[in-house]
Order: C-alpha cells, then structure tokens, then sequence
C-alpha cells in the first residue's frame, strides 16, 4: 500500500492538517442534519480525506466498506437510449461518482443516475440517518447543463439524499449550485504542516530524517501533501539511509517539459517549433492535462527569461490559456503560445544583441 | 426493316427462371403493346426515346421487378434507332450526342492506343475455343463521357458481334414500396437483382445462341450499370459477386466503371470503387485504363459533326469548348449543341456570327485566366482537397503589385501588405474542394511549417495564432445542446477562410517552391492514442490503489503514474505476498481487456484511414 493511503487519517479526530475544518464538520455533523456540501481546494490539500473522515463520522466505520461497480446504465434521453459506463464506489450510506468520466454525456448521469440513486432511500434504522450521500468528485468539470440538471435535483430529493461535491475551483460551479451547497474551502497545506506530516510518517515508518530533508521535500512539493508523501516514498525507494542532500525526482514529465523548454530557449525557427509540437504531443498522449502542459512550460521558460520579457511572456500564456478552454484541440493553442515566445524571444536577441 | 430483330428476354416472378425468347420487329412491338398496362408502357417508351439510344427498353412488364435483359444487334439497332427516330420527329431537335454517336472504329475519339487494346482482348476472347480456359473479364475505367461503352459498342459491331447490356431496373421508391407492400411484391434492391443476374448468367450462359441464328453467335456482355454499394456489407456482397463473375464467365464479359476520380474528395465512393477494380484485377481480370479525351481529339469530333450539321462555328470557339469540357467529350458535344442553338433565337448573335476579334480576346482571357471566365457552358471544375492544401501552403504570389497604383486603393503598412496571390479567393477554392473547416483545418496545421522559411519565425506566430482563431471559432459552437445548423454553417465556413487566409497572410517569405509532401495530420493519430490512454487509466485507476480511486485523471496522469514508476520495483515485491491470488485474477483480467482494446483501436483506426 501507498504512504499515501497507509497514512490517509480516518476520522476526523486524527486528521493533523486541517484541524479546524475537522473539528468544525465534526461538530456540524453531530449536532444536526447536514447540508449539501462543496469542499474546493487545489489537488493535494485533503478534500477527499476529509470527505471520507466525515462519512466515517456520520455512519461509523462501515462507511468504509466500499466495492467498485462497473455499470452500464442505461439512459432513456427521448427519442434514443444511451448506455453510459460509469464507475461507482459504494457502501450502504454513500455513493461514490466521477460524473465527469462521461464526457458531454454528463448531464444524463446528473439527470437520471443520480436521480435514481437518490430516490432509493435507504431504510431507516434505529439511529441512523435517514438519508443517502451522494459524493460527486470534479464538480468543476461538469457541463454547464449537467449543473442546471445538478440543482434541480438537489432541490428534489434534498430529503432523501445529501450531496458533497467536490471540486478544485469554485469559480468553474455555477453560482445556483455553490449557494445551494455549505461552502468549505481547504487550503493547501503550508510547508511547515507538510513537514510535520512527513516527520508522522517517519517516525512510524521507524525512518531517520536528517535536518532539512523534509523541508527540502515539502519545498519541492508545490505544497501538495499528496506529492509530498509520494515523493517521500520514492526517496526512501531510491535511498536509505537519506542523506540531507539526497536528490529528489522530479516527475518524469515536468523533467520533459524542462526539455522542452531549453529547446524552446537554444533555437527559434520553425523547424524547431515543429519538433517542439511533436514533443508536445508526446506529453498529450499520456494523459498530461493540456493546461497543466502550458503553465509548467511557462514556469520553466520564466525561470530562463530576462525580466523585462516576463511581464509579456505571461501576458501571452493567459491569453493562449483562455483560448484553450474555448477552443476544441489544445495544441493548436499550445503551439500558437510557444510560436509566439519564439517570436518575442528572437525579437528581444536580435534588439540585445544585433 | 423486317430484318431488323429484337429480342426481349425477361424472367419475371412468374415465369421465374426460365427466359422467354420473342423476336419480332420494333415498330410493330410499338403499335401492338400488350393493352394490360398501357400507360406504364407509354411513359416508357418516351422515356426510352430520351435515354441512351442503346438500351431501347421494349419488353414485356410482366411485373414490377422484372428483369430485363436486352439484347440487340448493335450494328443494325443502332442505324435503325436513327431512322425510326428521324421518323418520328425532326432531325434538328435530336441530341447530337445520340446522332453522331461513332459508328466505326475511325470515329472514336478515344485514343487508338486504347481502342486497339480493347480489340485485341475481344478478339482474343470472340476467336477461342469454348474449352480453352482464360479469363472472361475486362474492366475499362475512366471519366464520364470518355467513351467507354461507345468503344465496347463499336468494337462489337465491327467484329460482327453483339452487346448485351444488363438492362437495370427502375429504382424502387420507398413510397412505392409502402404501396406496393399490400400487394405481396417483395422488395429487391438493385444489388439483389445483379445478384440473381450473375447468378443465372453463370449457371446458363447468357442466352441460347440459337436465337440468332449462326451468324451472331459471338457475344459480348456489357454490365454498364454497377449497382451502388453503400455501406460495407452491400459493398462485400457486391464484391463477391463480381469474383464469382470474373472467375466464371462465360462469355466475354465487360465491366465499365466510372471513376469520379479525386473530385469528390468527401465522399468515399471513389475509393471504394478503386478497391473494387484492384479486387477485379486480382481475381484475374483484364483492366483498361481510359484517359480523358484529348483536347485535340474533341475538336476534331466537334469540326466533324460542325461540317454535318453546316454549323459556322470557327476555330477558337471549338478550341474553348472542348478545353471546358475537360476531358468529356458528351459533354463538348451537348455543349456545341447549345451553342449552335443560340443564334436561331437570335440571343447574342455576337458569340456565333463572329466578330473575331471580341472572340479572340475572349480566349486570351481564357488561356490567361485559367477557365476561371464563366461560359455558357463548361463543367464545374472540381479540385481535390490535396490539390487545394498544395495552393494554401505554397502560397504563390505574383512577383509585382499592379493594382497598387490605383488611387482609392489602401494604404497599408508595409508589414501588412501582400502581393496579389496567383489564385482565387481562398474561399472558392474551398469550395471547389468541398473542403470542410475542421480537417482543412487539421491538415494546414500538421503541413504548415513545413513550407515557413528557416528564419521566418515570425511568420509561424502569426500563423499559428490564426490557427488558433480558427480552432476557437469550429469549438464555440459544440457545447450546445440544439444544434442550429444555419449558425453551424456560418461558423465553419468563417473557421475555415480564418484559418486558410491565415496560413496565406502569415506565409510572409514563402519558401520557393520544391516538393513537399503533404502528411496526414498526426493530430488525428495523437488523439486516438489519447483516449485509449485515457480509457486505460480509468481501468487501472479502480483496480491498482485505494486512493487513485476516482480520484481525478489528471491527478493520477501527473502524480500517481511517476510516483508509482519509481516504486514499482517494490510494488511488485511487497504486494505480491499480500495478495497473490488477487493480483493474478487482476492481471488476467487486464490482459484480456488489452487485447480486446486493441482490437478497438485497430477498427477506430481503419475507420479513420478509410474517410481519407
């Protein structure tokens, strides 16, 4: 088992870094009937951890008895019936879904799964709740439609069934569904909680940590526990004892787009930029998220840069980033962005040094 | 006109399988129809008059689906068709190309290379012994109006032998169906129908030579006509077909097919019929090539049939129709027909009475302009979608801005200024191409770089910029549910015009012009893998770890599969004690969906391949 999970807090009471939010949920949960939640935070901060602790909280430790189902449903949308796949993860008090998996299909798991689900109330035993919980994850995905669908069903069946949505930006949830929802915010943990964190896991992993290491880790991290805890088991993988000064891996993918980058920065024609394109595509392909593509680029060909082109390199960067999500295939948008630094970039070689 | 014979043959649901034999002479057929249906019999023989002077449909209408094969002396039934019609009405309003449809080998403006050809296998194929095996079938390809048939015809006639034609039946419509479906009449599809045909062709020949007495008895079977194969299954059936044909002829059998050649770019027909021909050629038939008619070849018919009908046509307006025709020479020949008619309705005496000079510039600017003037006449020239690319990306320009001195022209800087590009607007080029916005737009994308100068780095950021327009442009419309095709429309030809007149205003220092190919976009490729990729890792992602568990793709893409790269070293060791048996049913499971993955893949990719 991963660290990640070996060390994942299983109630609310254990959990090291967000202890207020804890306590608050906690008390919340206690004392009356929950509402709809929403918890938005950046990846690695511990919305699903606490999203698991507080089903614990509500329904005890079988809660925590999950199996994966794979079902094709079967969706009656007017004139045609669509079968949707779609994986779930279920106990007897909670549902588990990713609505976004569907792609543009979405809307029809909002309308009618959740619908159903949501109809099916579970018998109401001696002190237990009398109501189902829905966990959606990646709220922010969904189709514009798939949240008009989403509140209407929170109205209806808000009785029989509560919804924690979760999500990475609240910005991206319509503002129906947000006021709907209590809104929790979790923020990335600061390097010292990470730290502290790391040092749990030390000592009960029996690990000796040499001064600095862990911060040097949490430093690294991006103030993601989540890679945080990874790369502290790779670390351990690759070296044991540690020393202070042991290297830490980046991701093979950001080390690619580094590449990227110094290629970027060493020639500026377009014979480069295609190869460049064929480097990007490489990326693509293995599931690396276009945005997340063009901001590590950015970041890397910022650290090269003179500060005078900065201003205008992440002017563009925004600019071919907000074209990306209107447009259709991200590397058109990509190549546009590196094609115009190429530009800027000869412009400012040629004017520095003629 | 008693010598002349007819024979009809039709089987029909009654007499199923067995042929019918009649001969009797044409004109009396005509009076004496069975009264039965008389109206469907006077439709059809006005209908006959107008088509094909070949096919003469008079026969029996037994039923609805009848099959109808027609045989006739092509020879005399072709001299007989002109008298009978000149008879019936005024020779000045025949069609030309009926009239002087070539009679003798000399006629044929079909290259004599070609001709000779064809001769040579009829010949072969007329003079052999019954027993001798080889191989019966000859597939002749080519243009619309190349002279395909005309040739089979002719050379048939000159050898003393006669053409049958599989005579085609009429279409059902599917409201005729509906009504007819009371009655009992079952349905067949054209593509039944030249089932049966081969079928009972292969197992009795085509007809009892007897017939004709021994002087006909060479034969020659001309399937004109293919029946349409839509869709993979019909096109298999079709296929078949045609291999139990060329393996099994009997008589000297003739395939004409039709090439649309890369005209249609969007439509897959074409290829499906060159496949078809390659399947021909393998399974042993002969196959011929017809090119299209030669310019030269077409004035020399057109001045021959100008003589005929005393037609004062001069030289340089033969010249410019037969080089509109592009190749067609039916089309010349109707084209000429329209032409003479003109001055006897006195429309633009101009064009035909002659004033030399007015048709000389005209021609000059035809030669100059590159059949771009619009005539009265002439084929919509089509371009295939490569030709099109090929213009967007070499972007050729005049050398010297001549309109740049005129005075309300504007004054732009110099950095925006372009010469005058050596072709139409982009947007009637990508019309002629039937290009759609979305794969013109994929293919400038994948090609464009490529024909950017070495420096010109400038350039592929404006390039690339439009493209990135033109991107955000074909997306604003795909999110909606109601799909408003009229704004659909509006929004993919803007797309498209943005993305071409990008890559030709971006295009500042064209490369001089060499060979480039022209890739298919990788694009396509990139994201075929990508949602296998994906579909993968939602697989992995519920059976490998608790915490990958619906937890976001993109989490996983970027976090969990590194980590888990470094690690998988201990992976292997350390859970491989816990849960043996667990891991093993999971790997077989994975196994199998692998392969069956990849089997997916393979099929989306054919698909894919096919559409281009």
């Amino acid at each position: 088992m991963l660290w990640v999970d070996k060390y994942r807090p299983k109630t609310l009471d254990k959990v090291i870094v967000h202890e207020d939010v804890a306590q608050n949920l906690k008390k919340l949960v206690t004392e009356q009937d929950c509402p709809h939640l929403l918890f938005y935070g950046p990846p690695g901060s511990g919305k699903k951890t606490l999203i698991m602790a507080l089903l614990r909280q509500m329904f005890g430790p079988s809660a925590e008895k999950v199996k994966v189902e794979n079902k094709t449903w079967k969706v009656d949308a007017g004139t045609r019936t669509i079968d949707l796949e779609l994986t779930t993860l279920a106990s007897t008090y909670h549902v588990e879904l990713n609505p976004s998996d569907a792609g543009f299909q979405d809307r029809y798991i909002v309308q009618e799964i959740i619908k159903e689900m949501a109809k099916n109330r579970p018998i109401d035993t001696k002190g237990k709740k009398g109501f189902k919980v829905l966990v959606l994850n990646e709220v922010d995905k969904l189709s514009r439609e798939a949240q008009h669908s989403l509140r209407r069903t929170m109205e209806k069946y808000s009785a029989s069934c509560r919804l924690i949505l979760c999500c990475n930006s609240s910005s991206k949830v319509t503002e129906a569904v947000r006021s709907r929802c209590l809104n929790v915010r979790i923020n990335a943990p600061t390097e010292e909680q990470i730290v502290k964190v790391l040092e749990f896991i030390g000592k009960k992993e029996g690990l000796q940590l040499p001064s600095g290491f862990a911060a040097r880790i949490a430093e690294k991290s991006n103030r993601s526990l989540r890679r945080a805890i990874l790369a502290f088991e790779t670390c351990r993988v690759q070296q044991y004892p540690f020393t202070s000064n042991q290297a830490i891996s980046p991701m093979d993918w950001e080390e690619y787009v580094s590449e990227i980058a110094s290629d970027i920065m060493k020639e500026q024609s377009p014979k480069r930029l295609f190869q460049v394109r064929g480097k990007i595509y490489e990326l693509l392909i293995n599931c690396i998220p276009p945005e997340i593509v063009l901001k590590r680029l950015l970041f890397e060909l910022l650290k090269k840069l003179d500060a005078e082109l900065k201003h205008e390199v992440c002017h563009w960067a925004a600019y071919y980033e907000h074209r990306m999500r209107l447009g259709q295939k991200a590397i058109f948008h990509i190549e546009a962005f590196v094609a115009k630094f190429m530009s800027i970039y000869k412009g400012f070689l040629i004017a520095a040094f003629g | 006109m008693g010598k002349r014979k007819t024979v009809v043959l039709s089987s029909s649901d009654d007499d199923d399988k067995r042929f019918l034999l009649r001969s009797k002479t044409r004109n009396s057929k005509a009076k004496s129809r069975p009264s039965s249906v008389p109206r469907a019999n006077s439709t059809r023989s006005k209908k006959a008059r107008l088509s094909d002077s070949c096919d003469i449909s008079c026969n029996e209408s037994n039923g609805f689906d009848e099959i109808k094969l027609f045989c006739e002396d092509f020879d005399e039934g072709f001299s007989g068709f002109r008298m009978s019609t000149g008879s019936g009405r005024s020779n000045g309003t025949d069609l030309w190309v009926d009239k002087y449809k070539p009679c003798s080998l000399e006629e044929l403006a079909v290259h004599k290379k070609k001709v000779e050809e064809v001769k040579m296998w009829v010949e072969k194929r007329l003079k052999r012994q019954k027993k001798e095996f080889c191989n019966n079938v000859l597939v002749i390809s080519g243009q619309a109006g190349v002279g395909k048939s005309v040739t089979v015809h002719v050379i048939a006639s000159h050898l003393g032998a006669t053409v049958c034609e599989w005579n085609t039946p009429t279409p059902t419509i599917w409201q005729e169906h509906l009504h007819n479906s009371n009655s009992g009449v079952r349905y067949m599809s054209k593509l039944d129908e030249f089932e049966n045909f081969v079928e009972r062709t292969r197992k009795y020949g085509l007809i009892p030579s007897s017939f004709s007495g021994g002087s006909q008895a060479s034969m020659i079977l001309l399937i004109d006509d293919l029946p349409v194969a839509n869709g993979r299954v019909a096109y298999e059936k079709l296929n078949k077909c045609l291999h139990l044909l060329v393996q099994s002829a009997l008589v000297p059998t003739v395939i004409s097919i039709t090439n649309c050649g890369e005209a249609d770019s969007s439509d897959n027909s074409p290829q499906n019929w060159e496949e078809l021909q390659l399947s021909l050629q393998r399974a042993g038939a002969c196959k011929v090539a017809f090119n299209p008619i030669t310019v030269n070849s077409i004035k020399k018919a057109l001045s021959r049939i100008c003589r005929e009908e005393h037609l004062n046509v001069d030289g340089e307006q033969i010249d410019i129709i037969a080089k509109a025709s592009g190749g067609d020479i039916r089309h010349a020949i109707t084209s000429l027909q329209y032409f003479g008619v003109k001055p006897h309705h006195g429309l633009s005496l101009s064009l035909s009475n002659g004033t030399p000079t007015y048709l000389k510039e005209r021609s000059d600017e035809m030669n100059s302009l590159d059949d771009r003037f619009p005539l009265p006449f002439g084929r919509d020239e089509t371009l295939s979608l490569f030709h099109a690319l090929g213009k967007f990306l070499h972007n050729k320009r005049e050398t010297e801005n001549s309109t740049s001195f005129e005075q309300d022209a504007f004054l732009l800087k110099e950095r925006f200024a372009r010469l005058p590009g050596k072709m139409d607007a982009p947007e009637k080029v990508l019309c002629k191409a039937h290009g759609q916005a979305r794969p013109v737009t994929d293919f400038l994308h994948e090609n464009v770089l490529d024909f950017l100068s070495e420096e010109a780095i400038y350039d592929a950021c404006v390039v690339t910029s439009y493209l990135s327009d033109a991107d955000s442009l074909l997306a604003s419309l795909s999110g909606t549910i109601t799909r408003n095709y009229e704004a659909e429309n509006v929004i993919q030809s803007a797309a498209a015009s943005v993305a071409v007149r990008g890559v030709l205003f971006g295009n500042f220092h064209p490369l001089s012009s060499r060979w480039h190919t022209i890739r298919r976009p990788s694009l396509w490729q990139v994201e075929q893998s990508l949602r296998y990729n994906k579909l993968e890792m939602v697989r992995q992602r519920c059976i490998v770890h608790d915490g990958m568990r619906l937890s976001d793709l993109s989490v996983v893409a970027t976090e969990f599969k590194p980590a888990l790269k470094w690690l998988g070293f201990r992976e292997s060791k350390g859970l491989e004690s816990q849960n043996v048996s667990d891991k093993d049913l999971m790997l077989d499971d994975e196994s199998a969906d692998g392969t069956s993955f990849d089997d997916k893949g393979s099929e989306t990719s054919d698909d894919e391949i096919e559409d281009w």
